[in-house]
């Protein structure tokens, strides 16, 4: 889960990590009573998730109260980057902006970039720095990738002591950055810039981290802002679908889910057949309407309610229900889940409904799906593991292009 | 031959009294693996399916004799203790199953292992299947046979799902596997695709090696690289999965922890790195029968 950056500095701050003060908010009025509270100069900054803000124009320095209004009215309650907002509604790219946060201007002497990740081909955390703080570290490793440092670290001890001789950060201020990285099970945290003051201290002028998914189930006490899949503020179908997973490890059902343009539901099994399904379908000519995955051997609750959710869309022209061939998931028991959620839906699905699955129980799966057409009158098409997932995926577009037209000629 | 397991390969479960745990023991049973203990603190003395249980790794080695591989069977967040107790009893392979470890309990663990000389497999991975020899993990189910078949194929994939897709995909169209084996989706995996291609390399049963590519990461890139220092010389088949992710911004997460869009290195980079090492990349996967008889 990626924070905003004021959430970043809360995770900063748990380790004992400073940053200028600094006031959150969400109206023009808020606006006007933080003023009185910071001196100016006041750096105004919205608060979106995505990358690039400064160079969009969402960082501003005001010295008076007229540049922070106008800075509120511009940005508050509209999409950014404002030349995106064009397509909202869409899975957008665009955001739009909750929060703006004011801050106190630091001055100081030098600006780094320091980080904390993982290098999944050593499979070790290290921490990244530069001098070139306020430059992404993608453009400085392009330009000079002799000015990227990175020390690695031993995740169990920390960070070494040796490592930050003669080092512009130093080894009590890496250890801290290590624990609040740890402490909070970060997948990222990056500053940038990171202040040197003029007493030797360090700020964080900016704070980006990314929580480990895995991690959040040892940290009740988290009080951070649900976000989307791809966007800040997530759709009602998103936060229904991570919810699913909540406080039951057994299995996963719906804990990635985005919600995309198009009209094909998908139910798809297992990390690496899912983007083949969804591959397959995009080859075909289709738009999906959702990504999302079950795996893993989820119960029959935990299908039904991501059917339910993955069918809520309006104006759906049909169903994919596809994985590989399982190994470990009961077939039957996933898709009596399916079963109970393609019921329940209102109004009656009357679109066509395609089904590719093999493994532990499939035959009886079928079985009771065919069942269930004849009986309540669905459009169910049967595949089964000796059809290769992109068959099913073309079959899958046909059908739905058919019902398409025969909808249209309807009308 | 095979690699990672065969015959003779010694295993121990741990967590073998939980559902999952006992329904790996009873597949491994049926498939002639040599299952000789499992661990449940707290219920020593008890059997599972004729298994003996243990209450540590350590007692169930004094017991039961020399183990070559634990699999780890237990919740996610009580994975990192069990995993540390079979490193530190200095099992030569730590196969884990469990989903949803903490980022940061795996880079403990995995570095445990490294100090140890222990490999560790997973976390979130399947298992692994030598057709016809043993197999560890969940891989093929209740029913490998139906799947997998003995050959000359070795293959490998972060995703379980796609381990039996392929697997069928191969048998189907009359070639066998070697061994296959599922490496997990998380972020951080003790065995990578590299890792494997230097195992593959060694082992005569094996003529070519099929992988299943994903969104995110660095695997493919290690790979391509290995084979560039001429360190596999085998031919290698790559298909890629993720194409349509490409479009959505970077750090979006899709269904494995480590499908990460825009993670190191994207879909053209990994195209590109592959195809100028030398190996073969799959336009569409049914394209890769072909690609085998091509390359047998």
């Amino acid at each position: 889960m990626k924070l905003f950056e004021f959430e970043g500095h809360k995770v900063l701050a748990s380790a004992g990590i400073e940053s200028p003060a600094f006031i959150v908010c969400e109206t023009a009025a808020q606006v006007k009573a933080a003023r009185t509270k910071l001196k100016f100069p006041v750096v105004a900054k919205v608060q979106v998730l995505s990358g690039g803000r400064g160079k969009a124009g969402g960082v501003q320095v005001c010295s008076r109260e007229a540049g922070l209004l106008e800075f509120a009215k511009e940005f508050l309650g509209k999409e950014f980057p404002p030349r995106l907002a064009r397509s909202s509604g869409e899975a957008g790219h665009g955001e739009k902006v909750k929060y703006i946060l004011l801050a106190q201007k630091a001055s100081f002497e030098a600006e780094y970039y320091v980080s904390i990740t993982y290098d999944t081909a050593l499979r070790k955390p290290f921490l990244m720095f530069s001098e070139k703080g306020g430059m992404e570290i993608e453009e400085v490793a392009r330009q000079n990738p002799e000015e990227v440092i990175k020390i690695y670290i031993d995740p169990v001890a920390g960070p070494a002591k040796g490592d930050f001789k003669k080092f512009p950060v130093s080894f009590e201020f890496a250890t801290k950055l290590w624990e609040a990285f740890s402490k909070n099970d970060c997948r990222l945290l990056e500053i940038n810039p990171l202040a040197k003051t003029e007493g030797g201290k360090f700020l964080a002028l900016d704070a980006k981290v990314i929580l480990d998914d895995n991690g959040l189930g040892r940290h009740e006490d988290f009080d951070f802002i649900p976000k989307g899949a791809i966007t800040a503020a997530p759709s009602e179908r998103e936060l229904a679908a991570k919810k699913i997973d909540e406080g039951d490890y057994r299995g996963s059902a719906g804990s990635a889910f985005l919600d995309l343009a198009g009209d094909i539901a998908i139910l798809a099994s297992g990390g690496g057949a899912s983007l083949l399904v969804m591959d397959s379908v995009a080859a075909a000519g289709g738009k999906p309407a959702n990504y999302t995955e079950y795996s893993g051997n989820p119960s029959r609750e935990k299908v039904e309610k991501l059917t339910r959710i993955a069918l809520s869309r309006p104006r759906l022209s049909g169903c994919l229900v596809a994985g590989a061939v399982a190994n470990f998931t009961d077939i039957y028991e996933t898709l009596a889940g399916f079963a109970d959620g393609l019921k329940s839906v209102k109004p009656k699905v009357s679109y066509p409904i395609v089904v590719r699955r093999g493994g532990p129980r499939q035959e009886e799966a079928y079985k009771m799906l065919k069942t269930l057409a004849k009986r309540e009158g669905f459009d169910i098409h049967l595949f089964g593991p000796q059809t290769p997932i992109s068959a099913a995926a073309r079959e899958m577009v046909e059908l739905s292009e058919k019902y398409k037209s025969k909808s249209k000629s309807k009308v | 031959m095979a690699i990672l397991i065969n015959k003779s390969t010694r295993v121990l479960i741990q967590g073998i009294t939980g559902k999952s745990g006992t329904q790996a023991a009873s597949e491994l049973l049926d498939y002639e693996t040599k299952l000789v203990a499992g661990v449940t603190p707290g219920k020593g003395g008890e059997e599972v399916d004729t298994v003996p249980v243990f209450n540590s790794v350590v007692e169930a080695m004094e017991a039961a004799g020399p183990i070559d591989v634990s699999m780890v069977y237990v919740p996610p967040l009580l994975a990192k203790a069990a995993a540390l107790e079979a490193i530190s009893a200095q099992i030569p392979l730590v196969h884990i199953f469990v989903e949803k470890i903490p980022v940061l309990d795996v880079a403990q663990i995995l570095a445990a292992a490294a100090k140890k000389g222990v490999r560790v497999l997973g976390p979130a991975s399947v298992g692994v299947i030598s057709p016809g020899e043993a197999k560890i993990g969940s891989i093929g189910g209740p029913n490998p046979s139906a799947v997998f078949s003995k050959g000359q194929v070795g293959v490998i994939s972060k995703s379980g799902g796609m381990c039996s897709e392929l697997a069928m995909l191969i048998t189907t169209s009359g070639f066998g596997q070697s061994t296959v084996v599922g490496v997990g989706g998380d972020l951080l995996t003790g065995t990578s695709f590299a890792d494997l291609l230097l195992e593959f390399e060694d082992d005569p049963a094996t003529k070519v090696v099929v992988a299943f590519g994903e969104v995110g990461g660095s695997s493919e890139i290690e790979a391509a690289k290995l084979i560039k220092e001429g360190k596999f010389t085998k031919p290698f088949i790559v298909f890629l999965a993720g194409k349509f992710a490409e479009s959505l911004p970077k750090d979006t997460a899709l269904g494995h922890a480590g499908a990460i869009v825009g993670l190191e290195a994207n879909m053209e980079e990994k195209i590109k790195a592959l195809r100028g090492a030398g190996a073969i990349v799959a336009e569409n996967f049914e394209d890769i029968p072909a690609l085998i008889k091509k390359s047998i």
